[in-house]
């Protein structure tokens, strides 16, 4: 009888620990995020001074309303922030679009054809991944300058695509391996021609991989700021706007516009990484990391 | 006990055979590069001796692939093939115009009768096309700068009457340079082709098969070449905006670019002074501030992913267990902040610690304890400085780079956590409940279970991800951009002078310091140095991936 109390009071003991220890690492984890929604509904004058508690008594929009309306240029049509919204919404949807075409299609090519190139270009691939990409800033900036894409979103976002086949290469490989072939040979045998079977089976079977990738395609250029910074000198990007107003050395310096402009974007991104939770094992075969 | 044991003799192993695949690959990669050069030459040799054989045994193909020589589509013309041939010249008469229309031919002899050149004359640099310009100024990255005297006129920078009395921009030729260069890879490839099709095709014109149609020959292209043309496409936007560049800088790192070039006023030169001063002289200073960037960024890397790993793991196992309900509901809380993009987190996080009055000095002070914080701090030598007084810098104070670092590696503990809470929890799910059974029969305890299932399981399927977080994070420029800026700066005294206004801060990693380097110096910016170190860490990146991927079975594996 003792012994089984002893039992009970062990895993009392433990389960006890256990939460306690799951409040602590729950409490960590909110803490800033807690903080970064208290800011950006706040009209205290500095930062630092922001409760982290949002205090549901004092709630403002100030924030919101200065960054909804702030103009850094008189006549300008746009409010800085939506334009640098719009901006980077339309990157976002042409980089998207041809990130999924031109992946299906390399992707198509690597896993359902044998072809002499097919290993080098798998190689250097690989090597492309490894190399610090922006260290070809200086070549891209030239190359815009010389063409006059400067500040031009398509050309930034055909960036981001040839950015994302490398990686999307692989991810499409590992997941088509799964896919049996004889679904297309039977195809082929019925005399479907290849554009036929890809159009018809392997994007149809393809699709759930194919919305990995748009979604990542989607979410990528809004929080990338090296890039724009560089390409896209009179024409910013989210990103750039969320840095500006960080930045001790530009006009203005608002930390308080900041948050939230980053908690408007930072809301709908975070929805969207939660609902993808489940595609995290797609690390286990491609590498995925979140940058 | 044990267990660390154990796992300092696995790091032991694996470390063990690290060295030893190093040492392998490199004699196998001085083997390889002499493959390399051994199969150029002799690939050079077959060529000639495939042509004078051709030559020799069938002289009347010879020469329609001679015609084709001398003008792309001739050789098919006679062959018949008008649509080809049609093909081949168009594309030939493409360039021609391009590079006729971009020139200045016409006006060449008006001008230089008026202006006369004396002694020098450069005259694709004042008249040539895109191309022929293009070529002269990748091999000379320019010849004339402002105020040079040439053809009895002095170079000015704007305002010219003729454009080759403007300076030469010795970055655009560069980069005009490599567009061209790759252009002209592309023309000689298809003049190469177009040499062997009139050729070929005259040989089955003798033999007497039957030539295809324009038709049926579309029609094999696109059958044979399905794979190529379907990635042609994706394969032109990489070569375009991901190989093009990295060429570009590749050829930088054996310039003379740096802060001290003006462009126009002064010309960019090939060098390799800057590479070779790196490795094995020159600026002493250049290789030990590397080599102390180069030690933190390892530090960083490695620490960083085996913390998330280890978080990652605990978080895993404790939600997992059975003591916890609502598992989802703790969960969903503890991915938040691997949900909150990291760019934001950590400019958050900047706001928090950064300056003096930040959230984190203003908490410490309502509560009273910030002289007790900073003593505790001191004494676990996290702040340098003994003299140091009223609130703390964080960020900013050159003594207290350990205390930026510990800082660096618990956001980057924060945010990356949750990532390998989620991963290691699918694979825990994975693991065949029958093993546990059987431990149980066998009468395991929970911490054997842990050690000989769980781990071993866990650890072999998640390794390939610690691998890429490695890297990843050997890389992370955000995490230390967006967070400290790299600061706290090093003290004035210490910084050489031939790094002044280049030299890294103190949480600074190799990427982030190449770029601040690159970018944002000022007058400063040395673009060589910057892309030397690049070069560098492309490598030491490449050979752990390599090492990544000799273990990766299934990347070798056939697509079948």
């Amino acid at each position: 009888m003792i012994d089984m109390k002893m039992l009970k009071f062990k895993k009392g003991l433990a389960g006890t620990l256990i939460h306690i220890w799951l409040i602590i690492s729950v409490i960590i984890c909110l803490v800033p995020i807690l903080w970064m929604l208290s800011a950006a509904f706040s009209d205290v004058p500095h930062i630092g001074r922001v409760p982290i508690i949002p205090n549901i008594t004092e709630l403002s929009l100030t924030n919101f309303e200065e960054i909804f309306t702030y103009r850094s240029r008189s006549g300008q049509m746009f409010p800085d922030y939506i334009r640098s919204f719009l901006v980077t919404l339309a990157v976002a949807t042409i980089s998207t679009t041809l990130v999924v075409i031109f992946s299906s299609l390399v992707g198509f090519a690597v896993t359902r054809f044998r072809f002499r190139a097919k290993k080098p270009a798998l190689l250097l691939m690989m090597g492309l991944q490894m190399f610090p990409g922006f260290m070809g800033m200086i070549a891209l900036f030239i190359i815009f300058r010389v063409f006059g894409w400067l500040n031009n979103p398509f050309f930034l976002a055909l960036i981001y695509v040839a950015g994302a086949i490398p990686f999307n290469t692989f991810i499409v490989r590992g997941f088509m391996r799964n896919v049996p072939k004889s679904l297309d040979e039977a195809a082929a045998i019925d005399g479907a021609t290849n554009l036929q079977i890809l159009v018809k089976i392997i994007v149809p079977l393809a699709a759930p991989i194919m919305g990995f990738i748009a979604v990542n395609a989607f979410m990528g250029p809004w929080m990338d700021y090296i890039l724009p910074s560089i390409l896209m000198p009179n024409n910013e990007t989210v990103a750039m706007w969320l840095f500006r107003m960080n930045a001790p050395d530009t006009q203005p310096h608002e930390p308080m516009w900041f948050m939230a402009g980053a908690l408007f974007v930072t809301v709908p991104i975070m929805i969207v990484q939660i609902y993808m939770q489940k595609y995290v094992t797609y690390g286990l075969t491609a590498g995925a990391e979140k940058g | 006990m044990e267990f660390f044991e154990r796992l300092k003799k696995w790091i032991g192993k694996q470390s063990r055979r690290f060295v030893f695949f190093l040492r392998n690959k490199a004699v196998g990669f001085v083997r390889g590069i002499f493959r390399f050069f051994r199969a150029i030459v002799l690939g050079v040799r077959n060529f000639f001796i495939s042509i004078y054989k051709a030559a020799k045994e069938h002289p009347k193909s010879f020469r329609k692939g001679l015609m084709s020589f001398f003008l792309m589509g001739l050789g098919q013309f006679r062959n018949k093939q008008w649509y080809k041939g049609g093909i081949f010249l168009g594309i030939f008469l493409v360039f021609l115009i391009v590079e006729f229309v971009t020139s200045d031919y016409i006006y060449a002899p008006a001008e230089l009768s008026q202006y006369p050149a004396d002694d020098q004359l450069y005259f694709f640099r004042d008249y040539g096309g895109i191309i022929t310009r293009g070529i002269w100024g990748f091999f000379s990255l320019g010849a004339l700068s402002m105020g040079d005297a040439y053809r009895g006129i002095t170079i000015v920078g704007e305002d010219a009457r003729y454009s080759w009395m403007l300076a030469d921009n010795s970055r655009t030729l560069m980069g005009e340079g490599i567009i061209i260069a790759v252009l002209m890879v592309v023309l000689i490839g298809l003049w190469i082709a177009n040499i062997r099709d009139a050729y070929k095709t005259d040989l089955r014109i003798r033999a007497g098969e039957k030539v295809e149609s324009a038709k049926e020959w579309v029609r094999s292209i696109w059958d044979r070449n399905f794979a190529y043309i379907i990635t042609l496409p994706g394969a032109i936007l990489v070569l375009f905006f991901i190989l093009m560049p990295f060429l570009f800088s590749f050829l930088v790192a054996f310039t003379s670019y740096d802060a001290a070039i003006t462009l126009r006023m002064d010309l960019i030169a090939w060098e390799t002074e800057t590479f070779t001063d790196v490795l094995f002289g020159g600026e002493p200073a250049w290789r030990s501030f590397f080599f102390d960037v180069l030690r933190w960024t390892v530090f960083y890397a490695i620490l960083s992913s085996v913390t998330v790993y280890i978080l990652g793991f605990i978080q895993a196992l404790i939600i997992n267990s059975k003591y916890v309900k609502f598992k989802k509901v703790w969960r969903l809380i503890l991915i938040l902040p691997w949900a909150v993009p990291g760019m934001v987190s950590l400019l958050v996080f900047s706001n928090i610690f950064g300056g003096t009055h930040g959230l984190m000095n203003n908490i410490l002070a309502d509560f009273g304890i910030v002289d007790n914080v900073r003593e505790f701090l001191r004494t676990i030598g996290l702040i340098g400085s003994p003299r140091e007084e009223g609130n703390i810098q964080w960020f900013t104070h050159p003594d207290n780079a350990n205390l930026a670092r510990a800082i660096v590696l618990t956001v980057n503990l924060w945010m990356g956590f949750p990532y390998f809470m989620l991963l290691i929890t699918g694979v825990l799910g994975t693991i065949p409940q029958e093993l546990y059974e059987a431990a149980d029969i066998d009468g395991g305890s929970a911490p054997q279970k842990f050690r000989f299932i769980t781990f071993p399981w866990v650890l072999r399927a998640t390794a390939p991800v610690i691998i890429t977080t490695f890297t990843f994070n050997f890389n992370n420029f955000g995490a230390i951009y967006f967070l400290t800026g790299g600061g706290p700066r090093y003290h004035t005294a210490d910084v050489p002078n031939a790094l002044r206004g280049i030299e890294p801060g103190q949480t600074d990693i190799l990427i982030s310091w190449i770029y601040t380097m690159a970018f944002e110096s000022g007058d400063h910016d040395a673009y060589n140095l910057a892309a030397v170190y690049s070069i560098l860490v492309f490598i030491m990146i490449a050979v752990v991936s390599l090492y990544y991927l000799s273990k990766l079975k299934s990347f070798w594996e056939e697509d079948d």
